[in-house]
């Protein structure tokens, strides 16, 4: 055990470190009182140190934790969140601990978790130092700070790293139980179920029968995971379709036409100037995603990273691509190839962390 | 002997298959039945009351008019409220959703931001009084708002029976620390059919869906520059 840490050390404390400067970036806003004014979220915390990670969606996140789901027409409601992170921050109240102090140790716990997944499973990919800087990277990512807010990100990137490690050991049922409970999480995993399969079907052949079997149901884990949402929520609110319907009253129906409005809403006047943010980083992950076939990605990955990305602008806009962009692995292993000289590395590493307190200190501003 | 033949049997490769295709198909079922259990077992369900708060909402959102009438003083009113765009309004270009409430000579427009009095111009209305005349007038979109705030904050929704001129009837009753709301629906359809805010002791307005009203109508007594600002929905 010890020598395992050992070789991880240097991604154990990029991880904890890039945490350390994100709380400490909130924590700073929140002594600074910066940048003052009414709270963006109705209903959000202030009085915690660290408030504004639970800023946004973490209201609504902890409604959930605390009330369940209620759909209420013509406004935005809860349906919309998938359930794992409520969950989890629901089972462990027994610890004390409020919902928000609760929802950090959980996500950022979960981020580090993550973050050495993320290396082991780079590691079972790509050659030794492309997998190093990848990981180094992904810790410092200038969007990572989603990874530390009570969202369910964190969670979702471990579970997904770990449902891909165990395919790619062959531990088939530990990898359908992470698949499935990464897609309780955010139904953005649901896209790695295309290389899951892949993997299943390349390692078909020296699996045997009920491993064969047990490979199938893995890649299909993320679809009957998602699909129990909606059962749960017809059960619960009568009504099967109270996702979709919740999902349309925050502007997320899907359409043909909804990419050419997703650029539409960029020059349109009174637009909120973060919208450039998320496509800027649309443009970057699409860039590293390329970049990752560079040292031998296959198309299973780069597609499910791909669409990952594209899909959330059929909606008809580019709010939150950003954050719903660190969740395509394969663009990590892209800065990995770019940045796997030293020299080019601790540049993008500074700048990354540079970015990464700016990102975590205009929370307040923009809804990532 | 060199053989591209497979081993396996074709009964054997289709056993295999069947298998393969069962196990998968076992395993997604079952970690689907996990996925469920946990969200059952762990997060709380809204109450009968609210579910039905909700249903009302769903009803209400697609209504376009209704007709109230109330005792005032001891005399009935009867008053017509249609949902309407009003837009622009001073320095801001945006139309923006509102309800057009006519009470015999008496015409308000009231948007989510404020409420107009409606002359021969718009003239803003201070304070809470437009608000609530609206919602008792069971105004679709007014209605829809004090409804969903009450949900928003998950208040306490009680449900019981009552009969009203002798049909079945459902009384919900909406409880905040500061505010509350009675509501009458109908248990098959879930239309608001009677309102009521205790707080302001005001009596019941019984209330039905009405048919889309052309703003231009005579009966409306809407004047001309004023349907230049106040416009039905397209």
């Amino acid at each position: 055990m010890n020598a395992w840490l050992r070789e991880r050390r240097a991604i154990l404390a990029a991880a904890v470190g890039s945490r350390v400067l994100v709380l400490a970036a909130a924590a700073a806003d929140h002594r600074l009182h910066w940048p003052g004014g009414p709270v963006p979220v109705h209903g959000a915390s202030t009085t915690h140190t660290l408030s504004i990670l639970s800023y946004w969606d973490g209201v609504w996140y902890r409604t959930v934790a605390e009330q369940g789901y209620l759909l209420i027409p013509g406004r935005q409601s809860d349906p919309a969140f998938f359930p794992l992170f409520p969950i989890v921050l629901r089972a462990l109240r027994g610890l004390g601990f409020s919902f928000l102090t609760t929802g950090i140790l959980v996500a950022n716990g979960a981020f580090v978790i993550g973050i050495l997944a993320f290396y082991e499973l780079s590691r079972r990919l790509l050659p030794a130092d492309v997998a190093r800087a990848s990981a180094l990277i992904a810790a410092f990512f200038p969007m990572s700070f989603v990874f530390s807010m009570t969202y369910p990100e964190g969670l979702v990137l471990a579970a997904l790293t770990l449902a891909l490690v165990f395919a790619l050991d062959g531990r088939w049922t530990l990898s359908a139980v992470a698949g499935a409970a990464a897609a309780l999480g955010r139904p953005e995993a649901l896209f790695f179920a295309l290389p899951l399969a892949a993997v299943a079907v390349s390692r078909s052949r020296v699996s045997g029968r009920r491993a064969n079997g047990r490979a199938i149901g893995a890649a299909f884990a993320p679809l009957a995971s998602v699909a129990a949402f909606p059962l749960y929520l017809g059960w619960a609110l009568h009504n099967v379709s109270a996702w979709s319907g919740a999902q349309q009253a925050w502007g997320r129906s899907f359409e043909l036409g909804g990419v050419v409005d997703a650029f539409h809403q960029l020059f349109e006047r009174g637009q909120t100037p973060w919208l450039w943010r998320d496509a800027a980083f649309c443009l970057i992950y699409l860039a590293l995603i390329a970049a990752a076939r560079r040292v031998g990605i296959s198309w299973p990955w780069l597609v499910a990273a791909a669409a990952l990305v594209l899909l959330p602008l059929a909606s008809g806009t580019f709010m939150s691509d950003a954050r719903f962009g660190v969740l395509a692995l394969p663009a990590y292993w892209g800065v990995g190839a770019l940045a796997r000289r030293r020299i080019v590395r601790l540049p993008v590493l500074v700048l990354s962390a540079a970015l990464l307190v700016a990102g975590t200190m205009t929370i307040p501003l923009a809804n990532p | 002997m060199a053989s591209s033949e497979s081993p396996i049997q074709p009964t054997g490769w289709l056993r295999l298959a069947v298998a393969s295709v069962a196990t998968a198909a076992g395993l997604a079922a079952l970690l689907a039945g996990a996925a469920f259990a946990l969200q059952a077992v762990t997060l709380p369900r809204p109450s009968r009351g609210q579910l039905i708060a909700a249903q009302t909402l769903r009803r209400l959102t697609g209504q376009d008019a209704v007709v109230s009438r109330a005792l005032v003083r001891g005399r009935p009113v009867a008053s017509v409220c249609v949902n309407v765009v009003v837009g622009p309004l001073g320095g801001d270009a945006h139309h923006v959703k509102a309800s057009l409430l006519i009470t015999g000579r008496r015409r308000l427009v009231e948007t989510r931001f404020a409420s107009y009095r409606a002359g021969s111009t718009l003239r803003e209305e201070d304070g809470p009084l437009p608000t609530i005349r609206t919602a008792l007038a069971g105004c679709p979109r007014a209605l829809e708002r004090r409804i969903g705030r009450f949900l928003d904050d998950r208040a306490l929704v009680a449900v019981d029976t009552v009969f009203l001129r002798g049909v079945r009837r459902l009384r919900l009753s909406f409880h905040r620390r500061d505010s509350g709301l009675s509501l009458i629906v109908d248990p098959r359809t879930f239309a608001p059919v009677a309102v009521r805010i205790p707080r302001v002791r005001t009596s019941w307005s019984y209330l039905a869906p009405a048919e889309p009203r052309d703003l231009a109508s005579p009966s409306l007594r809407l004047p001309r520059r004023l349907r230049v600002i106040v416009k039905e929905e397209a």
